[in-house]
């Protein structure tokens, strides 16, 4: 123990003591933030699932796609255009009709692409309004690409039957990328004229518009279930319906368009005649 | 001004332009060129839900040219503790930001990354500029 000198008032301030080093505390802080961001990558790791989550047994398959495709007109309603973003834009050519003589929508996509994934829950959100999917079956988005295992429906076995409208989809690669469907020549040229950046998904309404990419981020149904995702729809304020139901509004003004707003119980609601003229 | 200071302040202009940059793509629904290889992916993060400012249509690019913007002012003065905390405000920032491209969205943004380079860049020079404190009378 030392005794202390006592200081005397107004003495002259001593030189700095000598102390830490000034670059002491700069390097101490680029460490820490290098740990930090390898933790980050390490609780990445532990908690990306490497498996897809269960799917549905055939009766859950069923209620949520009850869910999905009975939606209220107040729940449109109520949404509008949401959070989604408007992608479709118009376009020029001789009119998309398909084998039955009315406007098609075709559709083109692949099980691993996890844009495809989210962008299938309006598109059959929509549909279901104009007519009657059967066939759909559960999916996730690849499990090795951004956003993995992303829950989705896929078009590979489904049929679709309308008064309004035809819908043909192409399916090009499963979700572990391997062929799966090849688009006709024609449809190639679809894809060749208005895809011009070769992404997916790739959604044509009649050559009338066209859009590509997911009108919302795939992460919104991150780690969800099928069936949350469902319920979720049901509430006109969740994350999830401001990005798919305003999704699928804005894909049906589309079609409303293709169609010469058919069926007018769809149509004619003011939610739809609003977002139609933000389609130019 | 000292060189830190001037330091600071280019560094802080930088960061308006980048963030201005992205706002300016953002409000014309353009993914900046970024190539998309491995963990890096602009678009997959430039798109998602935490790309806007909560509930909002608001960039989050845009919250960048203000913080810039506020760092810039302050560093047209000589460092003191408004300089430490402003930074610490923006390294809290960078940090949740970063957690958010590595453990949501398994990617990274090369552009935002630029901007976080530039926040950290201006938290260095805050430390390295800070008041000296240990003096003792004798």
């Amino acid at each position: 123990m030392s005794a202390r000198r006592p200081v005397r008032k107004g003495a002259p301030l001593r030189k700095p003591v000598a102390g830490t080093p000034g670059w002491v505390m700069p390097a101490a802080v680029v460490a820490g933030i290098a740990v930090v961001i390898a933790a980050f990558w390490v609780i990445h790791w532990y908690t990306t699932p490497l498996a897809p989550p269960p799917p549905p047994t055939q009766s859950e398959t069923q209620v949520v796609l009850e869910t999905i495709t009975s939606l209220p007109a107040s729940e449109f309603d109520s949404v509008g255009q949401g959070s989604a973003n408007n992608l479709i834009k118009p376009v020029s050519g001789t009119r998309l009709v398909g084998s039955t003589g009315k406007p098609e929508v075709f559709y083109l996509g692949a099980e691993y692409c996890p844009y495809c994934a989210a962008e299938r829950w309006p598109l059959i959100i929509a549909l279901s309004r104009f007519g009657t999917f059967s066939g759909l079956e559960t999916t996730t988005s690849s499990s090795t690409d951004i956003f993995p295992n992303t829950v989705t429906f896929t078009f590979r076995n489904a049929k679709y039957a309308s008064q309004y409208i035809d819908f043909v989809s192409v399916e090009t690669l499963d979700r572990d990328q391997k062929a799966l469907q090849s688009p006709t020549a024609a449809e190639q040229q679809l894809v060749t004229k208005y895809d011009t950046s070769g992404s997916i998904p790739f959604i044509d309404f009649a050559n009338q518009y066209a859009s590509t990419g997911a009108t919302y981020s795939p992460d919104t149904i991150g780690g969800m279930s099928w069936r949350a995702v469902a319920d979720a729809l049901k509430q006109p304020d969740s994350t999830q319906a401001k990005a798919i139901v305003g999704s699928a509004n804005l894909i049906t003004a589309a079609i409303c368009k293709a169609t010469g707003d058919q069926p007018a119980t769809v149509c004619s609601s003011a939610t739809i005649q609003n977002l139609e003229k933000t389609l130019k | 001004m000292s060189r830190l200071q001037l330091s600071a302040l280019l560094v802080s202009l930088a960061g308006i332009a980048v963030s201005a940059y992205l706002t300016v793509l953002h409000y014309a629904g353009v993914i900046p060129g970024c190539p998309v290889t491995g963990p890096i992916n602009c678009e997959a993060v430039l798109s998602s839900s935490y790309a806007v400012i909560g509930g909002t249509a608001v960039p989050t690019s845009a919250a960048g040219i203000v913080w810039f913007g506020v760092s810039a002012l302050l560093w047209t003065r000589p460092a003191g503790r408004a300089h430490l905390v402003w930074s610490g405000v923006g390294l809290a920032t960078v940090l949740y930001l970063v957690f958010i491209e590595i453990v949501r969205l398994g990617v990274i943004c090369l552009w935002c990354t630029a901007t976080h380079v530039l926040v950290v860049a201006i938290v260095l020079i805050a430390l390295a500029s800070r008041p000296a404190t240990n003096t003792a009378r004798e």
